[in-house]
């Protein structure tokens, strides 16, 4: 879900101060999705299951992530689409 | 340390950028790492950290699932350079007008 502005609508400085450390969080972030392209990703998920698959993208909201590959414990499934709510975390070597 | 993470907002989570920080998530998850950048539309973490062999690990934590974030300790100046340069592309091509 995307936020709305925090800052008070009232003082325009205070809202371009949070504008720009929006696009500066999120340039860095969107670097980081495109770094992950094509990389092996270990998900960690709720109930502690663990499963590892190639990255391929994700969506602008952050709601779902394209992989391929995906290892689960009943087999590997060619391409995946994983709900990014069913995630807590996950790493890759950079 | 804070109600709620993924309502702190852009001013708050750029305050976190380049701090070494623990993230515990979901039941009993903790992560730690030099905290790169938060995504201001999902609120998720990005964590690096440069393993001794050489190697960098990038553990991402979903803004949903955070429970808490604490700061451990602040990055010196190589640190930071160090961290700004992880992901810029080999070539120059900035996403700034």
């Amino acid at each position: 879900s995307i936020c709305t502005s925090a800052a008070s609508e009232a003082d325009p400085e205070q809202l371009q101060r949070e504008q720009h450390a929006r696009s500066v969080l999120r340039e860095s972030f969107l670097r980081c999705l495109l770094s992950m392209t094509d990389k092996k990703v270990q998900f960690h998920m709720h109930e502690k299951v663990k499963v590892a698959a190639t990255f391929g993208a994700s969506d602008i909201d952050v709601l779902n992530f394209q992989v391929s590959n995906l290892h689960t414990p009943i087999g590997v499934q060619k391409e995946a689409l994983i709900r990014c709510q069913d995630v807590i975390s996950f790493t890759f070597d950079a | 340390m804070q109600d709620d993470w993924s309502l702190l907002g852009p001013l708050q989570w750029i305050r976190y950028v380049n701090k070494r920080v623990t993230v515990t998530a979901g039941k009993d998850e903790e992560r730690r790492g030099w905290l790169l950048t938060v995504d201001p539309v999902s609120a998720s973490l990005v964590l690096v950290d440069f393993r001794e062999d050489g190697g960098t690990s990038v553990h991402v934590v979903m803004g949903h699932a955070v429970e808490e974030v604490q700061v451990l300790e602040e990055a010196d100046e190589e640190m930071a350079e160090r961290l700004r340069t992880s992901f810029l592309p080999s070539s120059s091509c900035s996403l700034d007008p």
